[in-house]
């Protein structure tokens, strides 16, 4: 969830359009508003803004196909990303909006082979980035660099997951974590400085920060339950993730340095984080029924609630 | 005698039923002479037993016991995997972070954690884990095991306590099983016939309740009858064998008992997960696994004694060319976090307090189980093999005891250090309960398989 890291204004116009064709608006109080994007039900993963706000990409479930949408923000109108038969998902724009990257299952015989492509949205071919060669490994959770010049990634091509760093025009690539346990969805911040991402090696998942070459590794999370899918603010001053620190996912807001608060605070599953150039939260929720794509408006700052670091030892609420 | 071809005035309803069934629903449910000849009464003396039906809730592909239902925390990274154990509402009984609502509902249930398979082949194991016996499994490769295959548990239900007027006894919910492209042996009558193959039924959140059979009948106008002269003359040739046969009038109720649901105005409403209010529906789920549990609640009020609900029909996950099964060698953190796991969360949580709220949990046991585990150790590819040596299940309701873990596994989850369990004991326990006794087995030719669990009662 990396790659808003243009600072372009986002359109007033288009935020109104948005408003218009976005289904409800749900009141959260005086300084947020809740607008729900999608309306389908159908379950939605990693939902990401082009930098200048007019498009969405998404992979959407139906049946037994996880393909990936774009969707106007203007239109409200959706289509195919990619005419590809397998199952792809992780799109993200590039930082001036004219690629995106994404993970392909190209579906084996009998497991898939998940590789990184890229595509141009203006001609739509999508090209392979970062396969394996010769042996069954899986390159996923892609995000660019904020000069577009390089891409983060995960792959188990050594073994284990691990958090890989490369260079767009191609070449070799550099593992920046070397740990047993799951490294996964890295998240590359604005100022180009650091990679966050998730990682078991401490315990459960946790919130992770490393320089891009691979030093400097330092942890920002330390909760009982998960934490996982971080996505940096615009301004690189927060990280936006998703935690189940209070018994059922939620998307919590962890300035770099201070405690995080619980943006979302839901009995609901919220999931996926994301932000939109502007400073919008956007993330997967199925709290009115089914799955659907919310977008969190003048997300506000302040401090924890109280009760935001439960035991985990107690029941679950 | 059918009168096929000489009414041509008369449309499908004005047909009997009998007449209707025979053209019409002998072959589509595959019922031959020798099934027709075994029927039995219908009229049974149903037990006092505590329990009268079992909804099986068949993870299919091999849940990894690691993540759900025997966590390991203190294990190498390699093990335990990203996931933290969270008390649950029975002290220690921890349950992993991503089933949260399972783990508010402890009480209700208990967990064995040796359960134990003879195979590490989907194929085999999954008709052990449906029949009880490995006897003519077949293997991923296509090799038949040597032995006559058993009947699933299912049909031995729908055998002992035979037909009901207006509701097969043995439902399953989802396609019929495969591991690739190879069907799995034991989903249904096996010896006791096609009479007793469960009556498939699913859910498609996209198109709603999906009846192959229901479909056929509904299809089968007075020309389609007209066209299946072959049809008719085999009928009326097994009408001829039958008219002789002390045996018709019981045919006569078999036919009122077993098609009744697909005549009678009105029957086929307890397929409608639409008629249960919204709030309900939302709780199970906008998702297949979760409606089609809301379904197995309905069927089991009407009248159902075993609904088995298929979590998948392959194995293997999307991303591995499947339907979303639990089969995850790859990826499996990935994939089970972001969807089996809440949705094996949800939508059992939402049967288990829908069951308990409309005073059905006492008389309804409820299974969740796979064909076996997963590898405890991590694989290279962020996944976890196929583990048959110990795994873990979770079973509720029907007087059974709850709010318990029954068994012991070693440090890694790798193998039992207590006494370990079968399918066979699972379900000889699960059917006792439902007063199908060895005696009862027995009485109807049937052999008992495994020893009762005695600590789940």
């Amino acid at each position: 969830m990396c790659a808003q890291i243009h600072q372009i204004p986002f359109r007033r116009l288009t935020g109104l359009l948005l408003l218009f064709f976005a289904v409800p608006i749900l009141a959260r109080g005086a300084d947020e508003e809740l607008i729900r994007v999608t309306d389908d039900g159908l379950f939605k993963q990693r939902p990401h803004w082009s930098p200048d706000g007019q498009q969405m990409v998404f992979a959407r479930h139906r049946g037994n196909t996880i393909f990936l949408f774009l969707r106007d923000m203007q239109t409200g109108k959706e289509e195919r990303l990619t005419p590809q038969i397998h199952p792809e998902y992780d799109a993200v724009f590039s930082p001036d909006g004219k690629d995106v990257l994404f993970a392909y299952d190209k579906a084996s015989p009998n497991q898939g082979d998940v590789e990184v492509y890229r595509m141009s949205l203006a001609d739509r071919k999508p090209m392979p980035l970062a396969t394996t060669q010769g042996g069954l490994s899986h390159e996923e959770s892609p995000c660019w660099s904020p000069d577009g010049k390089q891409f983060a990634f995960s792959s188990t091509r050594h073994g284990n997951q691990e958090i890989y760093v490369a260079d767009i025009a191609g070449g070799e690539w550099r593992r920046i974590t070397e740990e047993a346990g799951t490294d996964a969805h890295p998240a590359w911040s604005p100022d180009g400085k650091t990679i966050a991402f998730a990682t078991d090696r401490w315990g459960d998942l946790e919130i992770a920060l490393i320089a891009p070459d691979g030093s400097n590794l330092r942890r920002l999370t330390e909760s009982r339950g998960m934490d996982d899918y971080p996505a940096w603010s615009p301004d690189g001053r927060q990280i936006a993730y998703t935690s189940k620190r209070d018994g059922n996912d939620e998307i919590y807001i962890q300035p770099l340095s201070g405690p995080a608060r619980n943006a979302t605070r839901d009995p609901g599953i919220d999931n996926f984080p994301t932000w939109t150039t502007d400073g919008r939260l956007g993330f997967v929720s199925n709290r009115d029924g089914g799955f659907e794509i919310y977008l969190m408006t003048s997300v506000r700052r302040g401090s924890p609630d109280p009760a935001e670091t439960p035991d985990r030892r107690s029941p679950p609420r | 005698m059918l009168r096929i071809g000489q009414s041509s005035s008369r449309d499908c309803q004005q047909w009997s039923r009998r007449e209707l069934l025979q053209a019409g629903m002998l072959s589509a449910v595959g019922i031959g002479l020798p099934d027709l000849l075994r029927l039995e009464a219908a009229e049974r003396s149903e037990t006092a037993a505590p329990a009268k039906s079992v909804i099986l809730l068949w993870l299919w592909g091999g849940p990894s016991h690691l993540d759900s239902f025997d966590m390991k925390p203190n294990a190498p990274v390699q093990y335990r995997g990203p996931y933290a154990p969270i008390a649950s509402s029975v002290p220690g009984l921890d349950v992993c972070e991503l089933l949260p609502q399972i783990a508010r509902r402890a009480h209700r249930y208990s967990i064995l954690r040796t359960l134990r398979a003879a195979s590490n082949d989907h194929g085999i194991a999954g008709t052990i884990g449906l029949t009880g016996d490995i006897a003519g499994a077949a293997s991923l490769s296509g090799q038949v095991l040597p032995g006559t295959l058993k009947p699933a548990h299912g049909s031995i239900v729908s055998k002992v306590l035979g037909f009901s007027p207006t509701m097969p006894r043995f439902l399953t919910l989802g396609g019929h099983l495969h591991q690739g492209k190879r069907a799995i042996r034991g989903e249904g009558g096996a010896g006791l016939g096609a009479l007793h193959d469960p009556f498939r039924l699913d859910y498609d959140p996209e198109k709603g309740i999906q009846i192959p059979d229901l479909e056929l009948i509904d299809g089968l106008s007075p020309s389609g009858i007209d066209s299946r002269q072959g049809l008719l003359a085999s009928v009326n040739q097994l009408a001829r064998q039958l008219d002789r046969s002390a045996d018709v009038a019981r045919l006569d109720q078999y036919y009122e008992q077993a098609f009744s649901l697909l005549t009678k105005p009105g029957a086929r409403d307890v397929f409608d997960v639409h008629r249960e209010p919204e709030s309900v529906r939302r709780k199970f789920g906008r998702f297949r696994f979760g409606q089609c549990c809301l379904l197995a609640r309905r069927l089991v009020e009407s009248g159902a004694r075993f609904v088995q609900v298929n979590w998948s029909s392959h194995v293997e996950p999307i991303e591995d060319g499947g339907d979303g099964g639990w089969d995850m060698h790859d990826r499996h953190f990935q994939q089970y976090q972001d969807r089996h796991a809440w949705m094996l969360d949800q939508a059992l949580s939402a049967l288990l307090d829908d069951l308990q709220e409309r005073g059905r949990l006492e008389d309804t046991m409820v299974v969740a189980v796979g064909e076996f585990g997963r590898t405890p150790k991590i694989n290279n590819k962020a996944g976890r093999d196929h583990w048959e040596h110990c795994y873990s299940g979770l079973v509720a309701g029907g007087g059974l005891r709850s709010g318990h873990v029954i068994g012991t596994s070693d440090r890694f989850a790798e193998h039992p250090v207590t006494r370990a369990f079968s399918s066979a004991d699972l379900f000889a326990t699960v059917l006792g309960q439902m007063g199908i006794t060895t005696t009862a087995l027995t009485t109807n030719g049937l052999l008992p398989q495994g020893s009762v669990i005695e600590e789940l009662l």
